[in-house]
This record gives structure tokens, C-alpha cells and sequence, in this order.
């Protein structure tokens, strides 16, 4: 384990590592002890809330972590638009391959998606963060602001990540399209043209 | 529209639901007895197993087709209204947020018992909403932006509407027709002139 890391960090990886294994319902505070080589009374103070307060942090940290491996994988990109081709692609294939939240919405979506849900806000709010700056670079049509703009486009992001719908969202062609249409025809003066 | 045509429910079992959804608007599905149910709607026990062989599970089956009846043909007639693309768009988004926004038994179950309805609704389940609203809103659209284009345009129109409906924003509220007619003035329409061109 890196020395770098947190305690707080450190336990939440350990749970991350429950939940792989044992799932949302079975993992007890115990569990995660004993994967973080921590006592039962460390884990509780650095989580009073115990097993609940443990379980919703751990899927808050793994969902930042989630969004800032996304963040970080499209931060190169050349131009706002294949920006957002690059997140779609990536974020798309990340949902697909996450062996745990796949696991989990298979066997427990009861138990995560009401906390996805409520995460689903600040996961907007980070969106939306991360958007603005590029889009106060790019030349916007007139009486759209980049706040506003930031908002609709880390919307449909997020509802396409979620699903692809009638989209695929693995085919780079088709997220061009989507990318130069529905998210961003109404935002940039210019939009890329066809391929 | 076919939805609401023979298999509508007769009006006990109607009378059964509409008291079914108050119940479920105070204390939520959980809790919700068919004894509750029975007392609400002033009918037996007895009845209601007469009219639901399959108790509390099939009675929820019932309510559930019965509201999404309700719901597509309010939205078809707000459809039918319209003069133009911009109309139908902007009625049908005010339509659909404030069915769901108003709809008090859902909005219970959403706040208090999200386990329930969550799991049927999101990630790969959400196909499942968005393609039946695209596959309704789509020969409504056609006549607009074209046959091949529509069912794309009604799943974008549809996510909207799901986000700003259940994730509210600060300045935008597809329930008020003002703020849905800026949004599809602003960030639909052009979306759907380089759609359509191709």
C-alpha cells in the first residue's frame, strides 16, 4: 500500500475492496478492518456513522475517482468538441468495464442507486466545473453563457453515460455526430463540420 | 390512440387504483395494505381480490399501465394541439415535467422509497423508458424533422426532460413554458437544423 495514502483513504479503498468481494449488504465494518489492517475503533472514528456513514463515503470516493480519471483522460484533448467525443468514449467504455458497479447493479441496484442518485448532483456541479473554462475559450452563439451552456452539456453527458439509448456510443463516428448536434449545434458558433 | 383503447380498465378497478395512488401518496408502497386500499376506495376486501387475483403485486402492475395510459394520452393530445415543431416540443416537455413533478404517489416513492423504482429506470433499464417514449413521440416528430431522424430527437427531448425534471436546475424549468420554450429555442432547434440537413 502506498505510504502516501490517507488513513481516511486508506479505509475507503479497503471498503472499495469489500464491496468488490462481499457486496453492499455484506460488508460489515469488521470486513473493511481487517482489509485495512485499522482497528474497529480507528475505522469508527474517522466514521462515527459506522457501516452506513462507511458504505455511502465509499461509493461517493469511487464515483469522484471515477470522474476525475475521466477528467484527467480528456484534459489533452486539442478543441472543445473532440473533448467531449474523448469523454463520451471513455466515460461509455469506463461504465462498461467497471467490473464492480456492473456487479453491483446487477446484484444490488436497490441498495445503489438511490446513493447514486444523490450523488448524481455533485456529479453535475464537478461536470459543469470542469466544462466552463473551455467554454469560455470557444466563440459561443449569441445569448448563450458559458455557466448555462456548462449546465446542458454536463446534463446530457451524464444521461449518456448512464445509457447510450439509440446511440453507439463505442463507435467514434457516432459520437462525433452526437457531440456536433445535440450537445453542441446550439453552443458553438462554429460546430465541427461532417466527417 | 391504441393504448387507451379495449384493455382500458373498467371503472371499479379504476376506482381501486385512483385510491391505490393516494395511499401510495401518503405513506408509499410499502406500507400501503390493500386493507388500506379497500377502506380508501369504500369497497371490500373481497372485491378487491375479485378484481385482482394477484393482490398487492398485480394491482401495482395495474397502476403502473394505467398511469403511463394516462400519461401518453395527455401528452398525445398536447401533440395534437400544437401548430408547429417548436409548439409540439415545448408542450410536450411542459407536459411531461409537470406529469412527473406533480404526480404525488410517484414523487413519495422517489424521495422516500427510491429503492423501489430506481432499479427499474436506470443505467441499462432506462432503455426502457427512453425507447418507449421515442418509440410514442417519434411519428409525431416525423412530419418535422423526418421519419429517419425522429426517434433519435424524441430520446434527446425525453433525456431532457428526465434531467432538469429530476435533477432541478437553478435557472431552468421545463415545467414553466417560458423556460422550456428558451431551451429548445436555444440549445434544440439549431441542434436539429444540422440533424436534418445531413
Amino acid at each position: 500500500m502506498p505510504v502516501d495514502l490517507t488513513v481516511r483513504e486508506r479505509i475507503l479503498e479497503a471498503g472499495f475492496a469489500c464491496v468488490a468481494r462481499y457486496g453492499l449488504a455484506k460488508t460489515t465494518v469488521e470486513d473493511v478492518a481487517r482489509a485495512s489492517s485499522l482497528s474497529r475503533a480507528t475505522l469508527y472514528r474517522y466514521f462515527p456513522g459506522g457501516r452506513e456513514q462507511l458504505l455511502r463515503d465509499v461509493i461517493a470516493w469511487e464515483t469522484g475517482r471515477f470522474f476525475g480519471r475521466l477528467a484527467e483522460a480528456v484534459a489533452g484533448a486539442p478543441d472543445f468538441p473532440s473533448l467531449l467525443e474523448e469523454a463520451l468514449l471513455f466515460a461509455h467504455r469506463a461504465v462498461e468495464e467497471h467490473e464492480v458497479l456492473q456487479k453491483v447493479l446487477q446484484t444490488e441496484p436497490e441498495r445503489l442507486l438511490p446513493q447514486l442518485t444523490v450523488e448524481s448532483e455533485r456529479i453535475l456541479v464537478f461536470i459543469r466545473r470542469f466544462l466552463v473554462p473551455y467554454l469560455e475559450r470557444e466563440e459561443l452563439r449569441p445569448d448563450v453563457e458559458p455557466e448555462e451552456a456548462a449546465d446542458y452539456v454536463a446534463r446530457l453527458l451524464l444521461s449518456f453515460i448512464g445509457n447510450q439509448g439509440r446511440w453507439d456510443l463505442s463507435d467514434p463516428a457516432q459520437v462525433a455526430e452526437l457531440v456536433r448536434t445535440e450537445l453542441l449545434a446550439g453552443v458553438l458558433v462554429n460546430t465541427p463540420s461532417d466527417p | 390512440m391504441t393504448l387507451v383503447g379495449s384493455d382500458r380498465v373498467g371503472t371499479q378497478e379504476q376506482r381501486v387504483i385512483d385510491a391505490a395512488l393516494r395511499c401510495i401518496a401518503r405513506w408509499g408502497i410499502g406500507k400501503t395494505t390493500l386493507d388500506d386500499v379497500a377502506r380508501e376506495a369504500s369497497i371490500s376486501r373481497a372485491t378487491i381480490y375479485r378484481l385482482f387475483p394477484g393482490g398487492k403485486d398485480a394491482l401495482l402492475e395495474a397502476i403502473t399501465r394505467t398511469e403511463l395510459d394516462r400519461f401518453f394520452s395527455g401528452l398525445a393530445q398536447r401533440f395534437d394541439e400544437a401548430p408547429d415543431l417548436e409548439d409540439l416540443l415545448v408542450a410536450g416537455m411542459v407536459y411531461a415535467c409537470r406529469a412527473l413533478a406533480c404526480h404525488e404517489a410517484l414523487q413519495f416513492v422517489l424521495a422516500y422509497e427510491p429503492e423501489v423504482v430506481l432499479p427499474k429506470v436506470a443505467f441499462h433499464h432506462a432503455d426502457r423508458v427512453l425507447t418507449a417514449i421515442s418509440a410514442f413521440a417519434a411519428p409525431y416528430l416525423a412530419p418535422h424533422v423526418g421519419a429517419d431522424v425522429a426517434p433519435r430527437v424524441a430520446e434527446w427531448v425525453a433525456r431532457l426532460v428526465l434531467t432538469y425534471t429530476l435533477a432541478p436546475a437553478d435557472n431552468v424549468d421545463v415545467g414553466d413554458e417560458e423556460s422550456a420554450r428558451r431551451l429548445v429555442r436555444t440549445f434544440v432547434l439549431p441542434g436539429l437544423e444540422s440533424t436534418v440537413k445531413q
